[in-house]
């Protein structure tokens, strides 16, 4: 009795074990995918952005301009309009002050136009608003509201949150009549991480002392800049003579110029990025909160935030059939099903091995019925079946003939 | 017969080849190019390009059925990929063989309807099948559809010549291609039993042995079941059953052709679709038994009028079948005198021929008409073919009646 209770101890034991540290070979080939991406070793699958611009009139052109320069970027950089939420004033580029009407220039000279074509605003005029900056960043949005204006986002995502406007210690001025605080902005990155909502968020923050607008995160992977301490002011850049505004301001010009010498396929980093801006040049000292972030800041790459740049592997089915069968542990339904498919694949036509040199994924439809086809028929090739079937027609027509 | 038949031209063995040859050149000429994609011409069915995709996809181990884009029988696949090249050009030589075959089957059955082994209208008869656009246009297009219509015509003359064997295994053939010609069998049954003579003056009750029915139902029930067998076996599988068979029931392609189904299903709401699909199918149904009861003293004639009835009314026509019936008209010369508006009827037909290629071009080629601008084409087509039945129906019932004669009425009794 006691040996028999000891032996199934034991088999239950080094099965539970077996199955906590055995991978699934399919596990496997996806983690060693991701782990081919580059250096970045980042797992997201999709990229997201909301930009938000949270002031309106005439002199806060810069921030318009500020957020719609990220807009630029990251849609250059791969991000469909899907997949991001632009939330502006819009009241910049067709203003009756407007010299130049539908336009929003970046720097002095007016070399490079903003708004000129194809910009998807999703939040524009009084929809900029604490309470659907919120309701976007946690998905808690009515059932009216539009696929397009809601965060569509998995776990598997990452998110470019960037915020310019006014602010203060610990608060941003949303529009003139409301302010959302460091506390709420935290608050809502913590209900997306219970919800599965983001694999990382990269928070960009313009404003005057934005510092301290990330001081009070306290969810996972998320890595926070900001552009001034607290206790300074973020200037503009410098400002158009004919528009008669600051068209820009000085830190995200810095960060557009940086960006616009990056393309998808880029290494740059995110040390780049916050190494590039100069405290000197834009009088301010910009600020990078990384404790909650857990990768490396120079292996991470500034595609993955700012570009919606896919990893993408050809794998030539052959592999993976021969990797199959030649895991011979697996579970028993694999290995059999692979050496049926390997059987099949030895009494195929010969056409079909010509097509095999070729580097490309065989339909998979095609697999299976052939499989299927085949299993049917065992071990009969088609053009077997073919010849018996014109020989069953010809035979019916001769007998026919006999008859008659 | 008349004297001015009997020029030498047109005898029987100077019209078929010098017709089959004329064709031969027509195609080498390039006209097959053209035609090769006309959706009159040729339906998803019957395509030429959809058989090669079929094949292609058969040659290189994938099934050809699991993609709902070839729909062809699983017998024209496997003779086609073994016994017979699939090239273009020796479909052409191929078709043209099967228009000879038809026309020369026509012929047959016009000897076999006058008793006689060979008449002075012979060539008429065989220039009628194989000079009518209808016919000529869908066997340059490369289309499968002069192969039913051959493999009717063959199924027709050998009942005229009462062998049963060889008739039913036609039929059967057929019956694989197109499901619908099963519903030939009953005249063709009857025209076994009884024979192709014109009775269409003297009408009587059909006497024929009713024992017989059963064997030769049965008999033809086997071959389509051999024929099941020989296609599931290059099929490898059943789906070849859903693909070929229901797709003349489930209407998946609502690819325009100039039939009545594809436009009525374009906008069919999905909840009344099974229940109209199952009504167009078992519209066919309807007008099997009261033709052959109505003509069971020429069950020719009833098989001829059916003709025309499934060519009108069936899923995929092509204009290959109504050109089997407008010449088949050819070998009931009787009905002639009695045919009420011919003129009407061929300016009909010579209306909707020039309607049907104008729309379509103007709908999916210009850009500047709709689907119902050709639908409409489709109608008058459809008009086209129904004042033609409907004469040839009211000419093969009228001749019972006789010439009038003046002071005497004619009443049904």
């Amino acid at each position: 009795m006691l040996p028999l209770t000891l032996l199934h101890l034991f088999l239950g034991l080094s099965a539970s074990l077996l199955g906590a540290f055995a991978s699934d070979h399919q596990e496997e080939t996806v983690k060693g995918f991701f782990g081919r991406n580059g250096t970045s070793q980042s797992t997201h699958t999709n990229n997201w952005a909301v930009l938000v611009c949270t002031s309106r009139y005439w002199f806060n052109y810069r921030h318009m301009s500020n957020a719609l320069s990220m807009y630029r970027t990251v849609k250059r950089l791969g991000i469909p309009d899907s997949n991001i939420i632009l939330m502006l004033a819009d009241d910049a580029s067709c203003n009756a002050r407007n010299k130049f009407p539908g336009s929003v220039y970046a720097n002095p000279g007016r070399h490079l136009d903003l708004y000129g074509e194809n910009v998807e605003v999703d939040y524009r005029g009084y929809e900029v608003t604490v309470e659907n900056l919120i309701r976007v960043l946690t998905g808690r949005v009515e059932p009216s509201v539009p696929r397009s204006k809601r965060l569509l986002t998995d776990e598997h995502s990452n998110i470019f949150v960037y915020m310019a406007g006014h602010g203060g210690n610990e608060f941003l001025k949303f529009q003139d009549n409301e302010e959302i605080s460091a506390f709420d902005i935290a608050d809502a990155f913590e209900q997306m991480y219970q919800k599965k909502r983001y694999n990382e968020i990269f928070f960009m923050v313009d404003t005057c002392q934005a510092n301290s607008l990330y001081s009070k995160l306290y969810s996972p992977n998320i890595l926070a800049t900001g552009s001034s301490q607290v206790g300074e002011n973020s200037y503009s850049h410098s400002s158009d003579k004919d528009l008669g505004v600051a068209v820009i301001d000085a830190y995200t010009h810095y960060v557009l110029e940086l960006m616009e010498g990056i393309n998808k396929t880029s290494q740059s980093t995110m040390q780049d990025l916050f190494s590039s801006i100069d405290p000197n040049k834009i009088n301010s000292h910009p600020g990078v909160r990384s404790d909650l972030f857990r990768r490396p800041l120079d292996k991470t790459l500034i595609t993955d935030f700012f570009g919606g740049v896919s990893q993408i592997e050809v794998v030539d089915e052959e592999e993976g059939v021969e990797e199959e069968a030649g895991l011979a542990g697996g579970n028993g339904e694999d290995s059999v099903s692979s050496t049926a498919t390997a059987q099949a694949r030895s009494f195929v036509i010969p056409g079909r091995r010509a097509s095999r040199s070729k580097r490309h994924t065989e339909p998979i439809s095609s697999t299976s019925t052939t499989t299927e086809a085949n299993e049917i028929w065992g071990w009969v090739g088609s053009s077997t079946r073919t010849w018996g079937a014109v020989a069953l027609f010809g035979g019916l027509v001769g007998w026919v003939r006999m008859r008659s | 017969m008349s004297s001015s038949y009997s020029s030498p031209l047109l005898r029987l063995g100077v019209v078929l080849p010098a017709l089959t040859v004329l064709k031969l050149s027509a195609h080498l000429a390039g006209v097959s190019d053209v035609l090769l994609h006309d959706h009159q011409l040729s339906s998803p069915l019957t395509s030429f390009s959809q058989l090669q995709e079929g094949l292609y996809l058969f040659r290189h181990g994938i099934d050809p059925y699991n993609g709902g884009t070839f729909r062809h029988s699983p017998l024209l696949l496997a003779l086609f990929s073994s016994v017979l090249p699939s090239s273009k050009v020796f479909m052409a030589t191929l078709l043209a063989l099967c228009d000879a075959v038809a026309a020369w089957a026509l012929v047959r059955t016009w000897r076999a309807r006058q008793n006689v082994p060979s008449s002075a209208r012979d060539g008429l008869v065989a220039a009628a099948y194989l000079l009518n656009p209808y016919n000529l246009l869908p066997s340059l297009a490369l289309s499968t559809s002069p192969l039913e219509s051959a493999l009717l015509l063959l199924a027709v003359m050998f009942a005229s010549q009462k062998k049963a064997a060889p008739s039913l295994l036609s039929l059967a053939f057929l019956s694989h291609l197109t499901p619908n010609a099963i519903l030939f069998l009953p005249p063709l049954l009857l025209l076994l039993l009884t024979d192709p003579h014109s009775h269409l003056a003297s009408p009587q009750k059909i006497s024929f042995k009713r024992h017989k029915v059963l064997p030769l139902a049965v008999e033809f029930l086997l071959y389509v079941g051999v024929l099941t067998v020989a296609s599931t076996l290059v099929a490898g599988n059943l789906n070849w059953v859903a693909q070929t068979w229901g797709t003349w029931f489930t209407l998946p392609d609502l690819t325009p052709n100039v039939g009545m189904w594809w436009y009525f299903f374009t906008e069919m709401f999905d909840h009344f679709r099974p229940f109209f699909l199952m009504v167009f199918s078992v519209h066919l149904l309807i007008y099997v038994a009261p033709l052959c009861i109505k003509f069971q003293h020429d069950p020719l004639y009833a098989l001829f009028i059916l003709t025309g009835i499934l060519a009108t009314f069936k899923a995929y026509p092509t204009l290959a079948d109504m050109g089997l019936f407008l010449s088949m008209i050819s070998i009931f010369p009787e009905t002639f005198p009695y045919l009420r508006f011919p003129i009407v009827t061929s300016l009909l037909h010579l209306h909707s021929a020039l309607l049907l290629p104008l729309f379509h071009h103007l709908w999916l080629t210009q850009g500047t008409g709709n689907a119902n601008f050709y639908y409409a084409s489709t109608l008058v087509f459809a008009c086209s073919n129904g004042a033609a039945i409907l004469d040839c129906l009211f000419a093969g019932l009228r001749i019972a009646v006789g010439k009038e004669v003046d002071g005497y009425d004619v009443v049904q009794e």
